[in-house]
This record gives structure tokens, sequence and C-alpha cells, in this order.
């Protein structure tokens, strides 16, 4: 019987092998959420894929509308001139196109700009993101760490005015939705007490100048970023402020601070060592989520202050219907978030032991 | 100090009282407790539960939580023949008092220790705190003290916290207590929550590491036979006050207060079959609105009006064992009668 149903299904035996090597690569933890990552990552540009296509318009469409309406010219002509000066055929299939993308993207292609053929969109991607990723980076950065100290102020002075005043603040400030602060800031500081010049702030740094580790650039670079920074600062400051204050009150109440006390520490070495850092433990997650949100919802912060990072980029690729390099954005704010997850998922060990995978000291 | 102790007296304690600040009153959770602790000696404090014990060994570090407040007394230690009145320590010279005279072993050691640091760090940070700087030798008193309680000691203090369990953990704060030599070591239950044979082990440890290192233990328990077997005095305490104390023998075997008695007669023992056992009827009083006079009369078997009236002194009958109680003389009859 049993020889029998063996015999019935021969396998070859380099095809078990395989399997039994994927089966104890994936055993290990670090392999697997790699592998999570990827599947991820490949989902969400299939989506994007699809959806940016099923937008209304295509980009032939946007430009030739606008020439018909500048130029008067019959709509054959219009779109003649315009096939030609595009790298798009609205007529191809989709499927093909997207076996074309994904083969392509394998191989680190994410091809070029529609509306402006030669135009490599990874380039164009190469030079609009590091601005983002300075001023997302310096925002969550300064907002994580004053939320952290001042959240463990509130806990330690809590229910005093000053835990009051500054729980309603933290409260008022994650309320308002980050484009309002970043509106208000404009309206506000810029034009009703003209603290600074809006106009002179576009772009991200003064283009009079060499770019280069010189201290006129790089002031210059801080700012232009500086109200987008301030934005996501004011934005996401008093959610941290309100979580670490709960966090530090529940560790406040723990067995080992009580003995950390009564075992006549240092009160700093108690503070940061042993109230601080496992309080801080539960946010280290929590900013990781943070970076993927601030990252897409700077799209409308870089456009309200004409900041040119990844967003404003989109933003234009969006108007003009450029597929590839809408695509393009997407893809690598997609990769942003779930490999800031993944990093954090495999640095937590670092920060608190008892979640270390076994296996791995 | 204007205050002179006795050489061999590490710790006095003068009339304290201590109350909790609450909504519904203040809770006298000590009212007036007065003893000594000798150089070398072990003194229980017995109880049952909310009877003020935790209260007085916490007075001792003060590590009161917050809403309580010391309305009278002193609290004298000494060492090197220097006194020093702990109720009246800066912030600064109280962080150097705690651990290095006096050290508290808490309730459940479960949660003793910062589970993100490695036992190691946690001695560290306890001996550099107290101006220890060099590492090699932090770790050799360490290896030596982790020996001394049976556990494997390089092994666990390379370890964290969550890698070990109760009973190691139990083992490693009492090695922990002792790291810098306190003259004084409060246990508080120190073995509650752990099983049977644990226990024994943690017994065992504590004898040791006593006759060792020579310091002097205040431990709290609701464990009668824990008490008999560490303890050289024991102070019972009912409802903040401390209303027998005395040898052990004197406590177990003549004891002058019913109280005390009722807790003896609520464990079994060897000798007497298992339907003698007694409960105390009632339970412990408010502590917001305690009962006038003897706090314990109306649970007392011997209560008449005397005891519904004044409060009795903690007086000396024989030797040094103090009860407050107005009918020693009846309760001594009674036990005879019972035997």
């Amino acid at each position: 019987m049993e020889s029998r149903s063996l015999n019935a299904r021969p396998v070859t035996p380099g095809y078990n092998k395989i399997i039994d090597a994927i089966r104890k690569a994936l055993k290990n933890y670090t392999v697997r959420v790699f592998v999570q990552a990827i599947l991820t990552i490949w989902a969400v540009a299939t989506l994007t894929f699809l959806l940016v296509r099923e937008m209304p318009g295509n980009p032939i469409d946007v430009l030739i509308e606008q020439i018909l309406t500048q130029e008067g010219i019959s709509y054959q002509e219009a779109y003649d001139r315009v096939a030609a000066s595009f790298n798009f055929d609205p007529n191809a299939s989709v499927l093909d196109l997207y076996l074309d993308w994904l083969t392509d993207l394998l191989r680190f292609d994410l091809g070029t700009s529609i509306t402006s053929p030669g135009t490599e969109v990874i380039d164009e991607i190469a030079r609009f993101l590091p601005w983002t990723v300075f001023a997302v980076g310096m925002g969550l950065l300064i907002s994580f760490v004053l939320g952290i100290i001042l959240g463990m102020t509130m806990a330690y002075y809590r229910n005093s005015f000053l835990d009051h005043s500054l729980s309603l603040l933290s409260s008022f400030m994650t309320g308002v939705p980050n484009y309002i602060w970043g509106l208000l800031i404009i309206i506000v500081l810029g034009i009703q007490l003209n603290l600074f010049n809006v106009g002179e702030l576009r772009g991200t740094y003064d283009i009079s100048l060499v770019p280069g580790l010189n201290a006129a650039f790089v002031l210059s670079v801080f700012k232009h970023a500086a109200l987008p920074i301030a934005t996501y600062v004011i934005a996401t400051l008093g959610g941290w402020m309100l979580n670490m204050k709960s966090s530090t009150m529940g560790v406040l109440n723990e067995d080992y601070v009580n003995v950390a006390e009564a075992r006549g520490l240092k009160d700093n070495r108690i503070i940061t060592s042993y109230v601080g850092r496992n309080a801080a433990l539960p946010l280290f997650t929590q900013l990781t989520i943070a970076v993927g949100f601030v990252l897409g919802s700077g799209v409308v912060i870089e456009e309200i202050f004409v900041y040119w990072g990844i967003g404003h980029y989109l933003f234009q690729a969006i108007t003009v219907r450029d597929y590839t390099s809408m695509q393009g954005v997407f893809l690598i704010l997609t990769m942003a978030v779930v490999f800031s997850n993944l990093f954090a998922d495999l640095t937590y060990g670092l920060l608190d032991p008892r979640v270390r995978v076994s296996g791995e000291r | 100090m204007s205050q002179i102790l006795p050489p061999d007296v590490v710790l006095k304690v003068d009339d304290l009282s201590i109350v909790y600040r609450t909504d519904r009153g203040d809770v006298k959770a000590t009212v007036d407790v007065s003893f000594e602790l000798k150089s070398g000696e072990a003194m229980a404090l017995i109880g049952e539960s909310g009877s003020g014990k935790t209260t007085i060994s916490l007075a001792l570090i003060r590590k009161l939580p917050k809403n309580a407040v010391v309305t009278s007394g002193e609290i004298f230690y000494q060492r090197n023949d220097s006194v020093q009145d702990v109720l009246k320590l800066s912030n600064r010279q109280l962080r150097e008092f705690r651990w290095n005279e006096c050290a508290m072993v808490f309730q459940g050691a479960q949660n003793a220790f910062n589970p993100v640091l490695k036992i190691r760090k946690q001695f560290e940070d306890t001996a550099q705190s107290h101006g220890w700087t060099d590492k090699a030798a932090i770790r050799e008193r360490a290896l030596s003290l982790l020996q001394l309680v049976r556990l494997d000691p390089e092994r666990v203090y390379e370890a964290y916290p969550h890698e070990l369990s109760g009973g190691m953990k139990q083992r490693i704060l009492l090695a922990l207590s002792v790291l810098l030599s306190p003259q004084v070591v409060i246990l508080d239950e120190p073995t509650t929550a752990l099983d049977i044979l644990t226990q024994r082990a943690i017994i065992d440890v504590l004898n040791d590491m006593q006759r060792q290192l020579n310091f002097s233990i205040i431990f709290i328990s609701h464990d009668l036979s824990l008490a008999a077997e560490m303890a050289d005095h024991v102070a019972t305490v009912y409802a903040g006050q401390i209303v027998e104390l005395g040898g052990v023998n004197d406590i177990f075997y003549h004891s002058l207060h019913p109280y005390t008695q009722g807790l003896l007669t609520s464990v079994p023992t060897l000798e007497h079959t298992q339907d003698l056992l007694q409960s105390i009827p009632g339970s412990p009083p408010n502590l917001i609105a305690p009962p006038d006079g003897c706090k314990f009369h109306p649970r007392c078997a011997f209560a008449d009006d005397a005891c519904k009236k004044d409060s009795p002194p903690l007086t000396v009958d024989v030797g040094a064992h103090l009860a407050a109680c107005w009918h020693k003389d009846r309760l001594i009859e009674s036990r005879k009668a019972s035997v």
C-alpha cells in the first residue's frame, strides 16, 4: 500500500531538495520577514500600476486639451503632435505594459518619464527624494526627542499645572491636521506677521548658491526646509507627548523603579535607564509607522510650501498623468514604509531583550 | 548627635507614628511603634495583612508612598559609633544611606529587575551609584555573593531578568541586597509566591548568608513557621501597633497577648491535631476610625469594660518580653487549663 502510494507520485530528488532548502530558509526569522516585505511591495506596486491607469484621463488627453484650447488646431493634429513627443501608446495592452514594467523593475529600472521622454524616473527620484528624507527625517527626529522629554516631564509632574497645560496643548496639536498647520504658518507667521518672505522660501535652497559643504549653502538648505520641518514637528509632537506620558506613568508604577530608588541609584540613572528606556520602547514601533504616515502626507505639505521634494514631484506627475513617474514614486514610498517597518522588526530586539528571537543573542 | 545608643544596637525606632492621608480620612497605619535591633540579630514582624508591617519597614528606608506622613517619632541608625536620625537625612544623604546601610528585599521579586538590563548592569548600577568605580571588583564581589545564594554565578551574571525563574530572581535580589555590606536587610515576605522547595532553599540561603556576613535582619511575614525558624525576636503587629515583643521562644511558647495566641492557634503544628485549629473571629479594624481602648477588644475572648475604655500599655512582665494586654494572667490561666 504504502510503497504504491509513494510510487504514485514520483518526485524528482532535485525538486525535493529545493523545497527543503526553501523551507529551511523560511524558518529563519530574518529571511521570513524579508520575503514578506518583498511580497508586500510587489502587491502594492501592482495595485498602484493598475490604479494610476484607472484614473480619468491619460497623459495625451491632458496635453491635447491644453493645446486645443491654446492653439485652436484640429484634434487629430494635436493628437499626432503630442503622441510624437510622448513615450506613450494609449492603445497598448495593460498586461503587456505590466509585464514589461515588472521585468524592468527586477533590474531596478523604473523606466523613463512619459511626458518628458528620455528622463529616467529613477534619476528624478534620486534628485527629489533626499530633500524629503531630510525634511521628514529632521521633523520626526525633533518631534520624537522633544515628545519623549516633554512626555516624561508631564508624567513626573502629573496633575500639576504644567501637566494640564501641556496635555491640552498636545491634544490640540494632534487634533489639527498637518496641512492646516502648514497653512496657518504661512498665513499667520508669513503674511500677517510678516516674519519671513514666503516667496523667497520656494524650492529647497537658494539657486544662486553652489551646492556643497559651505556655510551659506547649508544655512540656505535649513532655511528652506525650516517650515515643512516645523509643520511635521507640530503635527506629530502632541502624539509623542501623550503616548510618552501614559507610558512613563505606567513604568513609574513598576516594581523595578521602586527597587531602583531603594537601591539608592542616582536620579539621572533611574530617569534614563530605568524609566526612560522602558517607557520609550513602545514608541519606537510607533515611530516607524509614523515614517510612512508623514511621508505620505508630506505630498500636501511640500505643495503648500513649494518645497521641491518627492511629494512635489509626485504632484507634478499626477497633474500630467505621467504614469511611470507616479508608479516610481509610489513604489519608493511603499518601499520606505515597508523597509522602515522591517528595520524596526529586526532591530527591536536590540532595544528590548525580551523580544529577541531565539537563536540570535 | 545627642542620641547615644548602646554599641551593639544598629537601629532604634522611637514612638514612630505614620498616617496615610486619604479622601476618606487619615489611615493610622503605624501608632507609637518602638523597638531596637541589635547587630547580627533577626527580628520578625508578624501580623495579618493590612496590620501595618510593611509601613513600618518602608519608613526605615523612607520609601513610604507619597500620601504618608510621619506624625511623630525618630529612627536612629548607628554605624561605627556615629548615629544618624534617618528621618532627618537630606535627599543626598538618604540616597547614600539606602542600600549602603539598609537594603530592602521587596515582596515579590518577579519585577524587581529592570527588564532591559542584564543582571551584571544592575549590580554595577548599584555599586557605582555608591561610589565604586572598579568594575572588576564589583564583578568579583557579585560573583561570590551569587555563589553564596547557590546560583551559577557566571551564567546568571550575564543573563537578562526574563531568562531567570522566580526563585532565581529572589535569590539574586538577596545577593544584590548585601552587595554593599549593609548592616540591616529588610525582607518583606521573602518567600511568598514561591513553591515549598524554593522557600526552603531561600531560608537556607538566608541563614548561610547571615552567618557569613553578619548583618541584621528585619523580616515581615505572615508565615509563622518561617518566623519561628529565622527570628531571634518577634514583634506582633496589630492595627499599626506592636502589641507583643519578645524573644522567639517567649512569643511562641509563652505568648502574653490574645492576638498572638490567636495567630498561633490558627496554624497547624506537629503536636496538635487538626480540630484544635481556630481562626481569629472578626476582621482587622478600620484604621481610619479604630475602636477605642484596646484595638483588639472587638475580636478578643478576654475583653471586658476596661479593654473598651483604655488602651493597655506595652509593658514588661518577665525579662524583655513586652505585651500590651490588661489580662495577661487570664490568658496564661486559660492556656494552662487547655493543655
